[in-house]
């Protein structure tokens, strides 16, 4: 071992003194820095996959829209089936409608779906009663559509749509569908909860006198990452039809997602600099508190470059622990992080917004390996310059000075 | 005629103070050969400490030059620091976190030799100044006169041709300051090393080949 590692060990981890206060506090300092900035980005990666999720979940991975209604959306559901790319195509159908139950009315975003795909989204969601239940006089609301009209699963509500008031205009008495709730959703997206009303295709095209058409298909991908290169190599071949990727459905929100991370770490990378300035400060005075050894180096022949290194390795070793260290801790808090939340609710009386606010079951997580190079990455060096910026001060002394300021 | 092993001449140096530049040394010269011991005398201030750095190398004259045998004749002291020069300082310079035998090999480590072989030297040089039952302890458990014999130690495991000792003893009780000056010079004569010696005391300067005074920034016969 050289002798600038074994004295750098040495001098961070002197013999008989189990916790060192320079190395513990130094390590500790570190560690709460790494493991804050680990917390807040694997949670804020957490809260942008689960919102990407919802969004696949709600409107699919690729919706396929077309000017006027899809005329034979069967044959096309068909023919999209056949692509390698996709996993599952449904054809649907959407429009307004007003729902009303006694005194209670609200606008809903009728939906016709077809209730028999395994792969409909909206089984994931269902928050009371039965998806299986749909039927043709049946429908499945929203959770603040159906707290808007005062209904529960078992009630009945009326749809008025528009081509009932085309019939009203002809002279025709309108007729509202009358349809029993048979579920209620909650996708946690507020404008699909508080206008949903979903309710078989078949039924769909009857009220509003579609005959065979659909408006749309949900195609599910194999790859919903690749959602975007998908949408582009379909619509080469689908010159009348828009594929939309589901990025591209709700792209201000995924942007506002990113942008919250980015500010976030902004932030952070902030804290930790300070952190870092901290450090530097902490080995500055070390150094200092040694000027007078590293004089005697110097006067025993040791290089400045050596001299560097004693310092730097220092740095790099109080970095390299204490990333370690944050690792272990932001895993300890993300692991206890939903008792941690409601320790800290139960302290300020706060409910649990998570369930509240996000309607998520628990404070979502998303581990990227990228978070955890970047933050080891950036605190060894910083560490490392904080002990190397005081130690080419110290080393480019003249031995005797060192010696006679100490 | 024993070899010139140190050879200083015209030295100056004068330290920058808020009244302008305070010359220390003015005008200094001194030889020093193989095997003879010379002790330097004066008083607090005079420019002691800062001869002895100049003649090692650890610091820069404003004037004059000096020089010290080397394996290829004579050379700046600063080009072979550690190594043709052995310090050994009124305060001992230990490294506090290292045991007797780490302070003494370290020196041998910085000059490139290999660990085994500088802790076999460390071992043997540390039972030469009577610390053989001490190699594991840290500076912090040694007596004052055991540190300075861990600091004797660890000027010689380099085998420099000159020892530079500034008040050796200066931090030492009456007793212990004559064992180490007593071991001090027994060992520089049977190595046949050159020995400068800065230090207040008469007696001890008494027992050097030659006496030399600082004053006025100028060296002169006692």
């Amino acid at each position: 071992m050289p002798w600038f590692l074994h004295l750098a060990l040495r001098q961070l981890f002197p013999p008989g003194k189990r916790f060192p206060a320079f190395a513990t506090v130094s390590i500790l300092g570190v560690a709460l820095g790494v493991a804050t900035l680990l917390v807040v980005q694997t949670v804020m990666n957490g809260f942008g996959e689960e919102h990407r999720n919802r969004i696949r979940e709600s409107f699919g991975d690729c919706l396929v829209l077309s000017a006027q209604p899809i005329a034979r959306p069967e044959e096309l559901v068909a023919q999209l089936r056949r692509d390698r790319e996709v996993t599952s195509a449904t054809a649907f159908a959407e429009g307004p409608a007003l729902a009303r139950r006694g005194d209670f009315s609200g606008v809903a975003a009728v939906r016709g779906i077809d209730p028999t795909d395994p792969a409909q989204p909206a089984r994931r969601y269902i928050h009371g009663g039965t998806f299986d239940d749909l039927d043709d006089g049946r429908v499945i609301l929203g959770l603040g559509l159906a707290q808007q009209l005062r209904v529960r699963v078992g009630d009945k509500v009326e749809l008025w749509s528009p081509v009932m008031a085309e019939r009203a205009e002809k002279g025709k008495a309108p007729l509202p569908a009358e349809f029993e709730v048979c579920a209620i959703l909650r996708t946690g997206f507020t404008e699909v909860d508080n206008t949903a009303a979903l309710i078989p295709l078949r039924r769909f095209r009857e009220i509003w006198h579609l005959g065979p058409r659909a408006h749309g298909i949900i195609l599910r991908l194999r790859t919903p990452a690749q959602a975007e290169a998908v949408a582009s190599r379909l619509n080469v071949g689908h010159p009348d039809l828009v594929f939309r990727p589901w990025q591209d459905i709700k792209r201000n929100f995924l942007e506002a997602i990113r942008f919250e991370k980015t500010m976030l770490f902004f932030l952070m990378f902030i804290i930790t600099l300070v952190a870092s300035f901290s450090i530097g400060s902490t080995l500055f005075s070390a150094v200092i508190r040694r000027s007078r050894e590293v004089g005697v180096l110097a006067a025993l022949g040791a290089s400045q470059s050596r001299i560097l290194a004693l310092f730097g390795l220092q740095g790099l070793f109080i970095g390299a622990l204490g990333t370690g260290l944050g690792f272990l801790l932001a895993w300890g808090i993300l692991c206890f992080r939903d008792s941690i939340l409601g320790a800290i609710n139960a302290v300020f009386g706060d409910g649990d917004m998570v369930a509240s606010v996000y309607q998520f079951a628990r404070v979502p997580l998303h581990y990227d390996a990228m978070d955890f190079l970047a933050a080891g990455l950036f605190t060894l060096l910083v560490t490392t310059l904080a002990g190397l910026v005081p130690a080419l001060w110290a080393a480019s002394r003249k031995p005797s000075e060192a010696m006679r300021d100490a | 005629m024993p070899d010139l092993v140190l050879h200083a001449v015209g030295l100056a140096k004068a330290f920058a103070a808020p009244a302008g530049p305070l010359p220390v040394l003015v005008d200094v010269s001194l030889e020093v050969y193989a095997g003879e011991s010379v002790s330097i005398r004066g008083s607090s201030g005079s420019g002691k400490t800062t001869l002895l750095q100049l003649l090692g190398g650890l610091d820069q004259p404003d004037a004059g030059a000096v020089q010290v045998a080397g394996p290829r004749g004579l050379v700046e002291p600063r080009t072979c620091l550690g190594q043709g020069v052995g310090f050994v300082f009124q305060n001992y310079q230990l490294m506090p976190e290292l045991t007797a035998l780490e302070n003494v090999a370290l020196a041998a480590r910085i000059a490139g030799v290999p660990s085994a072989l500088a802790s076999a030297d460390a071992r043997e040089l540390l039972g030469l100044v009577g610390l053989g039952d001490r190699l594991a302890h840290l500076p912090a458990s040694l007596s004052g006169g055991e540190c300075q014999r861990v600091a004797l130690a660890r000027a010689l495991i380099n085998r420099p041709v000159v020892l530079l000792a500034d008040e050796p003893t200066g931090n030492l009780d009456e007793r212990t300051a004559e064992e180490v000056m007593q071991l001090l010079l027994a060992i520089v004569a049977a190595r046949g090393l050159a020995l400068v010696l800065v230090t207040h005391s008469r007696e001890f300067a008494e027992r050097t080949d030659r006496r030399l005074v600082l004053s006025g920034g100028v060296l002169s016969p006692a």
